[in-house]
């Protein structure tokens, strides 16, 4: 189990879970940046796996 | 060099210095917060069970704004689509173009990149997608990223995209997406 001092030191934010933002979860709220994204990544793909981040 | 207010202390002039640390030449007081940068002050996130669409509100001087953050899965496999915005003052739309102008766009990109760990921390293995609505806001993005650069490059394995193709984020390049994936820990 984290302790407060765990949880306060972790990137990791607290994120206080509201039932009433559920709806949210079935609604794309930004239709036109998906779109972009579909767009690019079917155009790009994803970076080679040959690479390795730094 | 002596450091205080943090808990470095001794002469860190060495090897110029010829105190060797016994007797500090030199002090420099460090005022205000010494954490580290990437623990910026943060709002409050809200987000529904799923844990993909947050909600927190900006203060400032023009008052109180309702900001949301939504990962949206795209039809790549493994790769969501990053985006937020201000949810209107009457209806649930958002709008990704507002200038809010409320003087606290630090605190909201720290609070956007907070909801980026909370979302990988729950699909660890998969890809963000993120660009900004117009080029201006794209830049903006770039210069919040380059800021924190090496803190994020711990965490996460980041790339730009230049020409249509990605390669690993550089400071001062014109990137106009970006592409990240937590890092295996």
């Amino acid at each position: 189990m984290k302790t407060i001092a765990d949880l306060n030191n972790s990137k990791v934010p607290i994120v206080i879970i509201d039932k009433k933002l559920d709806v949210l979860d079935n609604i794309v709220l930004f239709p036109k940046k998906v779109h972009l994204a579909e767009q690019k990544m079917a155009k790009i793909g994803l970076p080679k796996k040959n690479r390795i981040a730094k | 060099m002596l450091l205080e207010g943090s808990n470095v202390t001794g002469c860190f002039c060495s090897p110029v210095c010829k105190s060797k640390g016994k007797k500090p030449c030199c002090i420099l007081k460090l005022i205000g917060n010494v954490e580290p940068e990437m623990k910026l002050p943060k709002y409050q996130l809200k987000a529904g069970q799923g844990l993909s669409s947050y909600e927190f509100i900006s203060e400032g001087p023009k008052g109180l704004i309702v900001k949301r953050v939504q990962f949206t899965a795209i039809n790549q496999e493994q790769v969501y689509n990053l985006a937020f915005g201000d949810k209107g003052l009457d209806n649930d739309e958002i709008n990704d173009l507002a200038i809010s102008n409320n003087g606290d766009s630090e605190k909201v990109l720290a609070t956007v990149i907070a909801a980026v760990y909370a979302f990988c921390d729950k699909h660890p293995d998969i890809w963000i997608f993120a660009t900004g609505s117009t080029n201006a806001r794209t830049r903006l993005y770039r210069m919040g990223i380059t800021k924190y650069l090496e803190e994020i490059r711990a965490d996460f394995e980041l790339y730009g995209e230049f020409n249509e193709e990605w390669e690993y984020f550089e400071a001062g390049k014109n990137y106009t997406s970006f592409l990240a994936k937590r890092k295996e820990t």
